[in-house]
């Protein structure tokens, strides 16, 4: 069992090397391959009101999905994710201070019709997934959410989006969430997840209290996070809001605490992983204040 | 709560009440919150009343008010993750553009809103002043704010709480719990000022028993302080001072001191109850 992160590792500028990098001592390299995660980032996805430009966000995930898939075209990269006569899960989040915005929403739906699945074995759903009729056939998901900071878990992302998969969400609430990595191994989800959109248009880097929303701790990084590999997806957006929190907050707030369920999803539970140096980010567009 | 529907009024500048109000206990809160009810659930909280308000452009105010079993446990929740300046509204409030957050007896009150102009700054402290007249008489904080030495104290940064949550949320010490807090334990954390923008932060906690008190101190020098002597006294990398120690049930711990001396001394300090 590794020790517990400390105030003192802060101390040391340890901190990320803690959450991240360490992970691989443990692990040959050689045996283990690299996920890909890809950040694209536009400045006009959103007007001043923060309104978005839904071709441009198209654009951006096509572009996100080619890059991650080496494909020359969207379909033909959507393609590789999903078949035609298959049943697909969109699994969105309607958290109403902060939803996955539709316009998302309905640009992956688009890209799932031309892969060739039918319009009616699309599901889009968040609180009924269990339940869902499509989504309990469905033969496979696309995860898709905003990323904002949470007071359990320290960041809600792509891993924590699966938790309404769990018969009972209170389980997965102690130590910091520790264990939501394992909703991956549901019968519900194992081995379905084709793609992680983790929506960084407007991220929320700070919260007051566990019910919170405020614009205050919100900024227009316009952005998606996008791979495979959900845990790679969540550890570079922590990245983002650490980097945010170090900015505003100062660096002894880097931390939102605690998000150990990211770290945890990689080294107990081995659905992907959380070692940076077996992360290949590719950053595509706008270049302006990124952060990671 | 039943008749709080009653008597909140249903209008607030051009906002109208809208939808049904809701009360969640300590059962349904999983209902209402996406994944922080633990953290009031550490408190005694008994149920939250909670209202929405809305205007035909889409703005939005949301109200909750939470009846936390105590004055002590209002204060809690309330002193946890304040950061505003005071509002003037019930025992002690805090605003800041689009949140509004108090405490008055028993009750802990939130109000926040989407929009943060001038309109809507004035219906959310028209709301909180409204709400303060039905929510009866002040109550007392919690015994252990009296134990905190009163020199240089910052007292808009002294919180009060239970859970190893609310720690980290404040103040980051471990990603496990080493402290081992839980519902039995009680938690005052303050900030004295040390210097320009430099502080020393005293952490009080009282455990059920002596036995449990040692255990925590034991545990929490093993991993954040291992070099410490008996004195459980050591310098940490940024150059200050860490102290745990332990007086019957009671565990301080002392963080950031600027020498082992001054640790000492706000140590000392802390004004223990006498049998």
């Amino acid at each position: 069992m590794n020790p517990p992160l400390t105030r003192r590792d802060f101390l040391r500028g340890t901190t990320v090397a803690v959450l991240g990098a360490s992970l691989g001592f443990s692990q040959d390299k050689a045996l283990t391959k690299t996920s890909r995660v890809i950040l694209i980032r536009h400045r006009d996805v959103l007007d001043e009101n923060s309104k978005v430009n839904p071709d441009i966000l198209q654009g951006m995930l096509d572009e996100a999905v080619m890059k991650l898939l080496g494909e020359p075209d969207p379909v033909a990269a959507f393609r590789r994710l999903v078949k035609p006569g298959e049943t697909v899960g969109i699994k969105t989040n309607v958290w109403s201070y902060l939803p996955t915005p539709p316009e998302l929403e309905a640009a992956i739906k688009r890209r799932v019709i031309d892969a060739g699945v039918a319009p009616d074995e699309i599901g889009l759903d968040d609180h009924t997934v269990r339940t869902n009729p499509l989504f309990v056939t469905a033969t496979s998901l696309i995860n898709v959410r905003p990323i904002r900071t949470h007071y359990l878990a320290g960041m809600s992302g792509c891993i924590k989006n699966y938790i309404m998969f769990a018969e009972s969400q209170p389980d997965y609430h102690p130590d910091s969430c520790a264990d939501l990595g394992s909703l991956f191994k549901l019968p519900q989800v194992q081995g379905k997840t084709r793609l992680n959109v983790l929506c960084v248009l407007t991220p929320q880097f700070h919260g007051r209290g566990p019910h919170n929303f405020n614009r205050r701790y919100v900024w227009n990084y316009k952005g998606l996070i996008v791979g495979q590999d959900p845990v790679a997806v969540d550890t570079i957006g922590l990245r983002l809001i650490m980097a945010k929190r170090r900015e505003v907050l100062g660096k002894a707030q880097e931390l939102p605490p605690v998000p150990k369920h990211i770290q945890l999803a990689d080294t107990r539970h081995g659905i992907g992983t959380s070692d940076i140096n077996r992360i290949e980010l590719i950053k595509l567009g706008w270049n302006e204040d990124i952060l990671v | 709560m039943a008749d709080f529907g009653a008597k909140i009024p249903k209008k607030i500048g051009g906002l109208i009440a809208s939808g049904r109000d809701q009360t969640f206990d300590r059962r349904t809160l999983y209902d209402y919150m996406d994944g922080g009810a633990e953290v009031y659930l550490a408190f005694d909280f008994r149920e939250v009343f909670t209202r929405k308000y809305t205007d035909p452009g889409g703005r939005e105010m949301t109200l909750d008010i939470y009846d936390m079993g105590s004055p002590e446990e209002a204060f809690g929740a309330f002193s946890c993750d304040r950061e505003d300046p005071g509002a003037g509204i019930g025992q002690e409030s805090e605003y800041g553009p689009g949140l509004l957050r108090f405490w008055q007896g028993r009750y802990f009150v939130t109000v926040t809103s989407s929009a943060d102009d001038a309109a809507a700054a004035g219906a959310v402290l028209e709301l909180g002043k409204e709400i303060v007249k039905i929510l009866g008489l002040p109550g007392a904080k919690p015994d252990m704010v009296s134990f905190l030495p009163p020199d240089s104290l910052r007292p808009e940064r002294t919180c009060y709480f239970h859970s190893v949550v609310n720690l980290n949320n404040r103040f980051f010490v471990a990603s496990e719990n080493i402290l081992r807090l839980d519902r039995s334990t009680d938690c005052v954390f303050a900030e004295y000022a040390a210097g320009t923008d430099q502080s020393v932060q005293l952490l009080l906690i009282r455990y059920p028993d002596a036995g449990k008190a040692s255990a925590a101190r034991q545990s929490f020098l093993s991993s954040y302080l291992p070099e410490a002597g008996p004195d459980g006294l050591a310098r940490t990398e940024n150059k200050k001072w860490v102290l745990a120690s332990v007086r019957e049930k009671y565990l301080t711990v002392i963080f950031d001191a600027p020498s082992a001396d001054a640790a000492k001394k706000i140590g000392e300090s802390v004004k223990f109850p006498t049998k």
